[in-house]
């Protein structure tokens, strides 16, 4: 298994650099912003509170930028599940069916390791990842911390992460298991994408359209903490994240064991149109 | 005791929704033989070959690869073969070496590197280079060496000679050659039957997913109709020849010139032709390739 984890993660370097390195830079931007943000809180406000309500539903409550918790929520908690979502909905899709789309599958899997063994190595390796990203963007917060004026210790930053870890795990696995059910990797990226936007704009809506309430009860993001998870973690809606998405990579695990690995388009749901014959063709 | 047969195989059908790969395929091989699997794109090659390697599943039907049920126990199954794709497609980034230390690593490390060196001299392939900078028929010495490197109990090769150039072409045919010298069983698909031909001791025939003949390549060859040209010192009467077993004048004249078909084996002709002084003696043998047509056409109704 390890030498398929350990080549699984060195493919894996570009994504945890990319992304990580993007997210650590917003980091390193933001926190040193924080004190001025602080000492001109009450202009900043009254400024905010002239947004019109749809802006605010989204990045929550802006009178609360005076604060680090609130501070960071707006200017990064917020939006980072869309952000990293992305990054999930990819890395997800792709973990086995990019390999199986590009002919390398076929190769690799007639070596002497179970599927099983594969899965899990591939999985360790997408969790790896996910994991070093968000430790990358805490870094990114951590190393400006000490003169940004905020009044929370490293460990505190830390918090707000796992959740958006949670989530991240959970639109990969979901990500994963769509990319062994449906016909293409790029159909269910796309899924995966239309579902973490979904979630996103229903949850944000939902605070200023009712009716939308009872159905955001459904989604990741109704749960979410954001920044706010400094304050003291809510540990429920991790462990339902994580356990739904371990629900996800059973189900994607049962589907690999049982399907034929593809070539040339193998096992495709087959949406052909039915073509008229060629002038060329013999007849049936 | 091991069994001596490395592949068995018993009514083996996949299909595809209403695409039927195979229908029904039926196939023994021996082990320490070289087997060439024979037919045209789509005749259910590949499909067999990845059944094996419980790559893919079989609708319905029986495998047995060295004993064992590759679908019971694959890693087993794995462990003792090389299986070279028919698209082949390796990880671009890797130089060759890396690619071959990968696979060598799922392997637990089993093949030695004197073993990948050697294999890389004799297909003249430079491990150094990044894949992606490589030719087709360099990346497919790579997958080659890749397949033969842990010198498994069978090689399972798809189009194995794809890409090579004839000098290399050549050195793979004895490289397997020397596989079946030391005991491995070599199972490989070809559509081009001047490779079968050359190194197979055994041939089959697939057409629309079922196997049409199984034969030794001799017999096979042997079995097929020949010409004959005979030259005499003296004009002959042709009737002489008529009747022997296998043999047809095509030249009903007396002459010094004699034109025959004859099918299996010459005995009996050249006994004849002892009786008669004989200047020359010319035999066309049909290729593996005539046959091969022979099977697809007189087999089209069938299928």
């Amino acid at each position: 298994m390890k030498p398929e984890f350990t080549s699984t993660l060195r493919k894996q370097r570009g994504q945890i650099i990319g992304w990580g390195l993007a997210l650590a830079g917003l980091g390193l931007l933001l926190v040193p912003f924080y004190k001025s943000i602080f000492n001109e809180s009450a202009q900043m406000i009254e400024l905010l509170k002239s947004y019109p309500e749809e802006f605010t539903a989204f990045f929550g409550d802006f009178t609360s930028m005076s604060t680090p918790q609130g501070f960071l929520d707006i200017e990064f908690f917020s939006f980072t599940p869309l952000l990293l979502g992305i990054f999930a909905a990819l890395a997800g899709s792709g973990l086995i069916v990019t390999d199986e789309e590009s002919g390398r599958l076929d190769l690799i899997a007639s070596q002497p390791l179970s599927r099983v063994q594969f899965f899990l190595s591939r999985g360790m390796a997408f969790v790896i990842t996910a994991t070093a990203i968000c430790m990358l963007g805490w870094l990114g917060m951590v190393i400006p911390l000490g003169n940004s004026g905020m009044d929370i210790t490293p460990g505190q930053l830390a918090l707000p992460f796992i959740p958006l870890l949670a989530q991240v795990l959970l639109y990969g696995s979901l990500a994963l298991l769509l990319s062994l059910l449906l016909p293409s990797r790029r159909l269910a990226a796309s899924v995966t994408g239309l579902v973490i936007v979904a979630d996103f704009f229903v949850e944000g809506f939902s605070n200023i359209i009712t009716d939308l309430k009872p159905f955001a009860k459904f989604l990741p993001s109704h749960y979410y903490q954001g920044g706010y998870a400094m304050d003291g973690l809510a540990v429920v809606p991790v462990l339902s994240f994580l356990g739904i998405a371990a629900i996800f990579s059973l189900l994607a695990l049962w589907r690999y064991q049982r399907r034929d690995i593809r070539v040339g388009g193998e096992g495709g749901w087959g949406f052909r149109l039915r073509r008229k014959p060629a002038l060329s063709e013999p007849a049936a | 005791m091991a069994s001596s047969t490395a592949i068995s195989i018993e009514s083996l059908h996949k299909h595809y929704g209403d695409v039927y790969a195979l229908r029904g395929l039926d196939l023994s091989v021996d082990r320490g033989e070289i087997f060439g699997f024979l037919g045209p794109n789509g005749a259910g090659k590949t499909t067999t070959l990845r059944c094996m390697l419980d790559l893919i599943r079989p609708s319905s039907g029986e495998i047995n690869v060295l004993g064992m049920n590759p679908q019971h126990d694959p890693v087993w199954v794995r462990s003792r073969t090389g299986y070279l794709p028919g698209e082949l497609n390796l990880d671009g980034n890797l130089t060759g070496a890396g690619a071959l230390r990968y696979f060598n690593q799922l392997r637990g490390g089993t093949a030695n590197t004197e073993r990948i060196s050697e294999l890389a001299e004799r297909l003249e392939v430079d491990l150094s280079q990044p894949i992606k900078n490589l030719s087709h028929g360099n990346k497919q010495k790579i997958g080659l060496i890749q397949a033969l490197m842990h010198e498994p109990e069978l090689l399972m090769l798809d189009e194995p000679t794809t890409g090579l150039d004839p000098l290399i072409q050549r050195e793979l045919l004895r490289i397997l050659q020397e596989s079946r010298q030391a005991g491995q069983t070599v199972f490989f698909s070809s559509h081009i039957i001047s490779v079968v031909e050359r190194i197979a001791t055994r041939v089959g025939i697939i057409r629309n997913g079922r196997l049409i003949e199984v034969a030794e390549t001799k017999d096979l060859l042997n079995r097929a109709v020949r010409r004959a040209t005979i030259l005499f010192r003296e004009p002959v009467d042709s009737a002489l020849f008529e009747g022997l077993p296998g043999v047809r004048v095509l030249s009903p004249d007396s002459g010094r010139t004699l034109l025959l078909q004859v099918m299996g084996d010459m005995d009996g002709l050249i006994k004849r032709l002892a009786e008669h002084p004989v200047i020359e003696i010319e035999t066309e043998r049909p290729s593996l390739e005539e046959i091969f047509m022979t099977y697809y056409s007189t087999s089209e109704s069938e299928v």
